[in-house]
């Protein structure tokens, strides 16, 4: 359900895409330098869907279990972000990041730690450019693993009313040679939305300026 | 030139030089002048051709691309030196220095009108067709799919989504929408063909989805599945609605016969009504003027006889009394088979019920209480009084039969009125009508005697004590006169049958006065024609009324009647004869006689009048009739009361 007085229009939404599209490609160059591979990336998709549709969406895609780096951000405009990807695909990462040195034993004992710095680099990169591009600072939280379906993901719970917005960037990332590929969601509440949205307007006039 | 072969161009973006560095063909489809690219460009040109509606996006995009984004891949807009408009698509990329900070953008730009033209038509085919296509590559665990494709399985539209995704949609086990690439390619013969039960993602909603597609090799190993999927769940409900109604015809066309046969079967048993009533007043006819012959010469015997044995009396008496009960039967017979002549009369039922009272409790043992109950202001029914009350009587007995150990009675005359708030019951019209209600406590009847109460014949007492034409006779009689029987019984609680007689709501005279049972006598001024084709029949008729002191002339047929009539020195007060007649009916010579002589009364015989004299078993107004066989009271009592009315009547 998207609500009217948030729903962004197509400018904003290519905005965003592109400010995404920096923090990603940051996110993604970060990647490469720790994995030492090519990192492949889709152009990102962006809605703004309930907590409860966001949770839809992930578990329309991927069936089996999933795994999420969590961390909270605040500054300008506050929210939480999440790296998702399925649990299938963690060790696999553990694996990419850690270079193959290290034994099965090894991995799983490095898989928490693992897991909680790529996901710190990732989303930090991804929300650091984000601000900078806007001209904005955040502060975020240490990273938190969980593991679940995509309900608990978005906190969704069934005392409470899930009609909390969500940014939902969808992006398909892919470590080449290795079967690697999740997604990014930045959930935020309407405040949050509202500030970001002007944000963008500022930054769509800076870029197009008097030829838009 | 280059734009209409669909020609691409490349460009290189120096981000620290802040110059645009392009070829030939990109200077053809912006329509810069090919002299003034080599020195290269102020980069606000590259925005100089695109679309002013493409543009601000555009802007963004490359603003995200000097801001570290890796990938520039967008569509759209150009317009070319010439005025038109084309669709390209441009894709770059930066570089970055060892700082990663971008320093020069390059890309290509490709003419790709036509390709969107052709997305636009495919498009509209899937969105028109309500049909979604995929692409599955052997190996992948993904597919590429259309929006339509996920709206028809009820999907967040994607351009790719996971093979077990769409599988999930499937209902049953077996079936996947996405096949297993051994099991398609091994069935030779259309592989995709296919349709799958699913449940919508979206609403929930089952539906059902054709698969049609093909296995494509490109020459290597492995296969792509190329298909199209549409929504069915119309026509299979359709097909699905026909085979349930031809699983059921056999059911349906045995409940059709079933009431095919019931009709039949009521036509049937209203057809054997009708003979045997045909049958009954045949037999009726013969057997009354046999019974006149011996009542009316028994009857003679005992007013002459002088003998002193009173054994002899008593033995004529006794023959009498048989004679009267095969009467009684006769007029039994005739009155189920509805061919009783009614004299209809406007009458007060109250009066007639609470005259039975005496009667009833004669005919009823004490142990059963008697209620007899009118409502105020009863309307008069047109109905023959006679039969009314055998009627009544008959079903007061029934009653009392039906309570061996004691109870009540409840005879209850009211008004209704039925109309289209009170329905009447099936049978007969709205309109006014007397309720007479004839109600036991007794023991009640079950579900299979109710069906049958009123047949013919059809009797639950003892061989010897009922006829089983007492209800048949109440049917036959209410029936005539335009009137309906409703039966409701409980086992062990009683029954109540209930006589709906139509009401005579225009007053017509006062009911004539009970006769007396005295001899009323005639004179010799008194000339009474009397015919009849039965001698002996004719011979006892004219006996009594000579007794009576009339003076009688004969004929045995009407012929001579007529001719008796047309030399008739003196007036014929009244002609007496038979209805039924070989040549000509007692109907038509009464007719050819008033002729003869205006203004004749006639007085009609009969043991079975038919259609003679009758209209829908009444008789015709002003007609005039008795029943054979009859009595020498009875005769004296008509002949008089008829000479004796005026003349206009």
């Amino acid at each position: 359900m998207t609500r009217e007085d948030v729903s962004l229009g197509e400018l904003e939404r290519d905005a965003l895409t592109e400010i995404v599209n920096i923090g990603v490609s940051r996110a993604a160059a970060n990647l490469r330098k720790m994995v030492g591979d090519q990192v492949s990336l889709s152009v990102p998709s962006i809605e703004v869907v309930t907590q409860r549709r966001a949770a839809r969406l992930i578990s329309e895609r991927e069936i089996s279990q999933l795994v999420a780096i969590r961390q909270d951000f605040t500054g300008a405009f506050s929210g939480r972000a999440l790296l998702i990807f399925p649990e299938t695909n963690s060790l696999e990462l553990v694996r990419a990041v850690t270079g193959d040195e290290l034994t099965a034993e090894e991995v799983l004992e490095m898989e928490h730690e693992a897991l909680a710095e790529t996901g710190n680099v990732i989303l930090n990169s991804c929300l650091a450019t984000m601000a900078n591009m806007l001209r904005r600072s955040l502060t975020m939280t240490i990273p938190e693993v969980l593991r679940g379906d995509g309900a608990l993901m978005f906190d969704i719970r069934d005392d409470m009313p899930s009609d909390g917005l969500v940014l939902f960037l969808y992006i398909d990332f892919a470590v080449r040679r290795r079967d690697i590929r999740g997604y990014i969601a930045v959930l935020m509440d309407l405040p949050a939305l509202t500030i970001l949205r002007e944000l963008l307007t500022e930054f769509i006039d800076r870029v197009v300026g008097d030829d838009g | 030139m280059f734009a209409a072969a669909g020609a691409s161009g490349i460009w290189d973006w120096d981000i620290v030089r802040d110059r645009l560095y392009v070829d030939e063909a990109f200077a053809e489809l912006y329509g810069f002048d090919p002299a003034a690219i080599r020195a290269g460009l102020p980069v606000k040109s590259f925005f100089s051709a695109i679309h002013p509606d493409d543009r601000p996006r555009i802007r963004i995009a490359v603003a995200g691309i000097l801001g570290g984004a890796e990938l520039f891949s967008k569509e759209f807009r150009l317009r070319t030196a010439d005025g038109s408009i084309i669709w390209v698509h441009g894709r770059g990329q930066c570089q970055l220095d060892s700082n990663d900070v971008p320093t020069r953008f390059t890309g290509l730009l490709v003419d790709v009108t036509e390709r969107k033209r052709t997305e636009e038509r495919l498009r509209i085919a899937q969105t028109a067709g309500g049909v979604g296509t995929f692409e599955y590559i052997d190996g992948f665990a993904t597919a590429s799919v259309s929006e339509q494709f996920c709206r028809l399985l009820g999907l967040h539209p994607a351009n790719v989504l996971p093979v077990r995704t769409i599988n999930s949609v499937v209902l049953g086990d077996d079936e996947a929408i996405i096949p297993d690439p051994e099991q398609a390619v091994s069935s030779a013969i259309e592989p995709l063909l296919g349709e799958f039960r699913i449940r919508r993602r979206d609403d929930d909603a089952e539906r059902w989805i054709a698969r049609r597609g093909e296995i494509v090799s490109d020459g290597g190993s492995g296969y792509r599945f190329v298909g199209v999927i549409y929504d069915v769940t119309a026509a299979k409900d359709a097909e699905q609605a026909l085979r349930h109604l031809n699983e059921t015809l056999e059911e349906r066309v045995l409940q059709e016969i079933a009431v095919r046969q019931q009709t039949e079967d009521a036509l049937r048993q209203a057809q054997k009504m009708e003979a045997v009533g045909q049958l009954t007043g045949g037999i009726a006819h013969d057997f009354n003027n046999l019974l006149t012959i011996i009542t009316g010469n028994i009857d003679t015997v005992l007013r002459r006889i002088t003998a002193t044995d009173p054994r002899i009396r008593r033995s004529l008496e006794n023959a009498l009394k048989g004679a009267e009960r095969a009467a009684a039967l006769t007029q039994r017979l005739l009155a189920f088979s509805r061919q009783q002549p009614l004299a209809p009369k406007q009458i007060n039922i109250a009066r007639l019920i609470a005259g039975m009272s005496d009667l009833l409790n004669r005919t009823i043992s004490e142990a059963i209480t008697i209620e007899i109950l009118s409502d105020p202001d009863l309307w008069r029914a047109e109905v023959d009084p006679h039969q009314l009350e055998n009627a009544i009587l008959n079903l007061a007995v029934n009653a009392r039969d039906a309570m061996a150990n004691g109870g009540r009675l409840t005879i209850h005359a009211a008004n209704i009125c039925f109309d289209s708030d009170n329905p009447p019951p099936a049978g007969i019209a709205t309109g006014f009508y007397i309720l007479v209600s004839v109600a036991d406590t007794g023991m009640g009847m079950s579900a299979e005697t109710l069906e049958r109460v009123f047949e013919p014949f059809f009797t639950t007492k003892e061989v010897g004590k009922g006829t089983g034409l007492g209800l048949s006779m109440v049917y036959g009689f209410i029936k005539q006169t335009g009137g309906h029987v409703d039966i409701r019984s409980t086992l062990d609680a009683g029954t109540t049958i209930s006589l709906y007689l139509p009401a005579a709501l225009v007053a017509a005279g006062e009911e004539p006065a009970q006769l007396d049972d005295h001899v009323a006598l005639g004179s010799g001024s008194e000339t009474i024609l009397v015919v009849e084709d039965d001698d002996d029949v004719r011979a006892y008729t004219v006996e009594m009324l000579r007794e009576l002191g009339y003076r009688v002339v004969e004929a045995h047929d009407p012929t001579s009647a007529l001719r008796l009539l047309e030399r008739q020195d003196e007036p014929v007060q009244l002609m007496l004869t038979d209805v039924v007649m070989p040549i000509m009916s007692g109907r038509d010579l009464a007719d050819s006689a008033r002729q003869l002589q205006p203004g004749l009364r006639v007085l009609f015989t009969s043991g079975y009048p038919r259609d003679a004299i009758m209209q829908s078993g009444r008789l015709e107004d002003g007609v005039e009739l008795l029943s054979k066989p009859f009595t020498y009271i009875m005769l004296s009592e008509r002949v008089r009361s008829l000479i004796d009315r005026c003349p206009h009547s």
